[in-house]
């Protein structure tokens, strides 16, 4: 037991860094949508019309939670906020007990375990008490607080004993974290289907768990048993698992891949594919789903607005027009999303320079500029991709609330026309990387944040017309809210392919790193 | 192929800075075609740099580079059908196995012997079906040097190939370069591994802070060092201590060990004769030796250079 303190202190110390960012996240969404939901909905009126509106809305039902939390203004900030704050917590456990449990097997496992699991448990206890200050702290009842913050912390534990018990499953610490995010994206999914139905479906999951305690609307304690109760039971399959498997192997042996290439991995292009498609299946899935997200409101969005005069002034075309303007606004969204992946995959030519992976490639017949177009391909055809998904998800959600399955091309369509945008932005980034690689990263993302907040914030914060200029989203057309014009957009197009070309000229004269 | 009069490798006053550090200071290295040519220097005398240089990696700042007729800069993609590369620490994609990086690779260089590659697997005894993220470091260089060797590439640059490989696999490598050797092929093996050089190179050139301090065939460069004799005499072995080119001496009785300039064995053999040598070993001189001397004196200043 001695041991097992001297090694929580020892992982504490390994955490001080990073742990507390994790909390502070999860706190702050609290607060933040503790804040706004009072503003928004502080009347008895206004939580009424919300009830009316959001509360038969099955897609923001399958998005948030019951909609029985929506009687009591503090039920509502958990119905908006809590599957979030679930998953935040769910993976920072999923990082602090796999980081320790599969990363030094010589310091004794079991003391491992039960050290990273008492970190875990202790990470919990301390978001549960900062989710409950926060809430009562913004003047929602302290009782709901108490339930939301033990809630939360149930949630936390339950992945932090998954973890443990992936971790004895298999071999390695990246296939352990797969399989808890594929529980954890089940436990959304579960709980999204059944609160959208009959609700059976919520209770096979750890985050319905933690929603059915109902704070601020109605109190049900017992349903936290089921969290404290399942994480006693898998801890203990945990430490009977690690008895049964070999020091530094799996119970599930890692799966051997292929012993030669297949035909296809023959050249530059097919490797950076190659590397980057999990990222990009990602990215695109991840805007997919937000399309539908953001479709399936798309018909409740002008009477939400109508009862909701303040979002309006967040609608680049006011209260007219409002579900154009609401469609221009989240292609704008989805565009820096689009932009943001471009820059993650132009970044990969950095990553795989500063790593000496890219000097075994650079030595053989492979020149600097396939080297750059390898990557840049999927750079380009990947943001491309992740608009199209984009639109497609919108298309279709919007198409079936309105019986229009026209709407599929034209969001694909809409999402599209903010393309040049974004690659003008990969197009920075490739500037950055030919002539001053080692802030590239910096400038890239410090160019997604500028154009980020003028495009968001600019009419809100009431920014003088000129500092959004550098933005290539000012000079995109608003479709479809505004017509669609050919010209600003090849103009775009054109300079980006002016910034790529000057990026490879750096590229092409300067040293590669090692 | 390049003929075998002209010189495969050749750089003269090569210089090479990152800002402040001087990594490459005037160096010269010469390797003529088909011969295997050792590059010895401590970790930071600039070994990597240069061969980073003959990739075309790096721009020098001065100094003649030429390499198999071409210019590395300005004719690097050509050049590279014809060399290939081990760097010493080898990195590689986590999520891709040791075989398709063999076979990627290759095709990037232009094609693979797939005879070869099989024998070379079994001979380094690698399993190719594992993820590169589970291969330990020695494991990681034998997927760098299998792509390698399973090329039919003129030249090879081999940048402290064996680092992180066990004896067993370093004797495999030993015959693996033998056989290229034999085959005409050209080789530059960095290495401070000297048993290996002193197995497989015909050549060595000796670099230090970024200038070359020797170069010349083993046998030229023994002249530099000393051999050490223990001998037992019949008669007690006094004043040898007092011969030219004779140091470190320790006389116990009838015993006696020290250390003799390679220049002057003959002298000293013949005053212990007439003493009566009951028996005598010698240690020829190591290239591990040579390099104490030369560099004996920097591992005071410490390191300054990039590697």
């Amino acid at each position: 037991m001695t041991g097992t303190l001297r090694l929580l202190r020892f992982l504490l110390r390994r955490e001080r860094i990073g742990l507390p960012w994790w909390l502070l996240g999860a706190t702050l969404l609290v607060l933040v949508q503790s804040g706004q939901s009072q503003t928004l909905y502080g009347t008895p009126e206004a939580l009424a019309r919300m009830r009316e509106t959001i509360g038969s809305n099955t897609a923001a039902i399958a998005m948030n939670g019951p909609p029985r939390l929506l009687d009591s203004i503090g039920g509502e900030v958990v119905f908006e906020v809590f599957t979030f704050v679930a998953v935040v917590v769910a993976l920072m456990n999923m990082f602090l007990v796999g980081r320790h449990t599969r990363a030094d097997e010589e310091s004794g496992r079991a003391e491992l375990i039960r050290s990273a699991l008492t970190l875990a448990g202790l990470a919990d206890l301390t978001v549960g008490v900062l989710v409950f200050a926060v809430a009562a702290g913004t003047g929602l009842p302290v009782a709901g607080s108490v339930l939301f913050g033990a809630a939360t912390a149930g949630v936390g534990l339950i992945f932090a004993v998954l973890t443990a018990v992936a971790a004895q499953v298999f071999e390695n610490t990246r296939t352990a974290y797969g399989a808890v995010a594929l529980v954890l994206g089940a436990a959304y999914v579960l709980r999204a289907a059944g609160d959208a139905g009959d609700g059976a479906l919520s209770w096979a999951s750890p985050i319905g768990w933690g929603q059915r305690t109902f704070p601020y609307a109605g109190y049900r304690w017992w349903p936290l048993l089921l969290p404290f109760g399942v994480s006693v039971l898998l801890g203990a399959a945990a430490v009977v698992l690690l008895t049964r498997r070999d020091f530094g192997a799996g119970l599930v042996p890692p799966r051997p891949g292929r012993a030669t290439a297949s035909a296809w991995l023959r050249d530059a292009y097919a490797l950076a594919w190659r590397l980057q498609r999990g990222a990009l299946a990602g990215w695109a899935a991840g805007l997919g789903l937000l399309g539908i997200a953001y479709g399936s409101i798309g018909n409740s969005i002008e009477q939400y607005v109508r009862d909701n005069p303040q979002i309006a002034d967040f609608l680049p075309g006011g209260a007219a027009d409002v579900v154009d303007s609401y469609l221009a606004l989240t292609a704008g969204l989805s565009a820096l999303l689009a932009a943001a992946y471009g820059v993650t995959s132009t970044l990969r030519i950095r990553a795989e320079e500063t790593s000496g992976r890219s000097e075994p490639v650079l030595a053989t017949a492979t020149s600097r500029l396939t080297w750059l177009a390898s990557h840049l391909s999927v750079a380009l055809t990947g943001s491309a991709l992740t608009l199209v998904t984009f639109g497609l998800g919108e298309g279709a959600a919007y198409g079936i609330t309105i019986s229009d399955a026209g709407q599929v091309p034209r969001l694909i369509g809409v999402a599209l026309a903010y393309l040049p945008a974004a690659w003008l932005i990969i197009a920075v980034t490739v500037l950055a990387l030919g002539w001053l690689p080692r802030p590239a990263a910096v400038l890239a993302w410090m160019t997604v944040a500028y154009c980020a907040i003028v495009t968001l914030f600019a009419d809100s914060f009431d920014l003088p017309g000129w500092t959004q200029q550098a933005s290539p989203f000012a000079h995109t057309p608003g479709v479809p809210l505004d017509d669609l014009a050919l010209t600003p957009l090849l103009t775009i197009a054109l300079l980006a392919a002016a910034l790529v070309a000057t990026g490879y000229a750096g590229l092409r004269r300067r040293d590669i790193a090692s | 192929m390049t003929t075998s009069t002209e010189a495969a490798i050749s750089i003269t006053a090569l210089r090479k800075s990152f800002g402040e550090t001087t990594a490459l200071d005037g160096l010269d290295l010469s390797v003529a075609a088909g011969e295997v040519h050792g590059f010895l220097g401590p970790n930071g005398s600039g070994k990597t740099t240069t061969i980073r240089v003959l990739l075309g990696l790096l721009h020098p700042d001065a100094g003649e580079v030429r390499m198999l007729g071409g210019d590395p800069w300005r004719d690097a993609v050509a050049l590279h059908r014809r060399l290939t590369y081990v760097p010493g620490d080898v990195t590689l994609w986590p999520g891709i196995t040791g075989g398709e990086v063999i076979d990627l690779l290759g095709r990037l260089r232009g094609g693979v012997n797939r005879r070869r590659r099989d024998e070379l697997l079994e001979q380094f005894d690698l399993d190719p079906r594992k993820k590169a993220r589970t291969y330990s470091k020695g494991n990681r260089q034998k997927v760098a040097l299998i792509a390698a060797l399973a090329s039919d590439a003129e030249l090879l640059l081999l940048d402290e190939p064996t680092s992180g490989l066990d004896p067993l696999m370093e004797s495999v490598f030993q015959r693996c370069i033998q056989q290229v050797k034999r085959q005409g092929r050209t080789v530059l093996l960095s290495s401070h591994i000297l048993a290996e050089v002193e197995a497989l190179c015909d050549r060595v050139s000796i670099i230090r802070l970024g200038r070359t301090v020797e170069s010349g065939t083993l046998s030229e460069l023994r002249h530099l060092t000393r051999t050490s004799i223990a001998v037992e005499t019949a008669e007690p072995p006094h004043g040898i201590d007092a011969l030219p080119g004779v140091h470190d001496v320790v006389v116990e009785d009838h015993h006696a060990r020290f250390d003799v300039d390679t220049a002057q064995l003959d002298a000293v053999v013949r005053r212990l004769a007439p003493l009566g040598v009951r028996s005598m070993t010698s240690t020829p001189p190591t290239l591990e030796e040579l390099f104490l001397r030369h560099y004996g004196d920097e591992q005071a200043t410490g390191k300054n250079v990039a590697s």
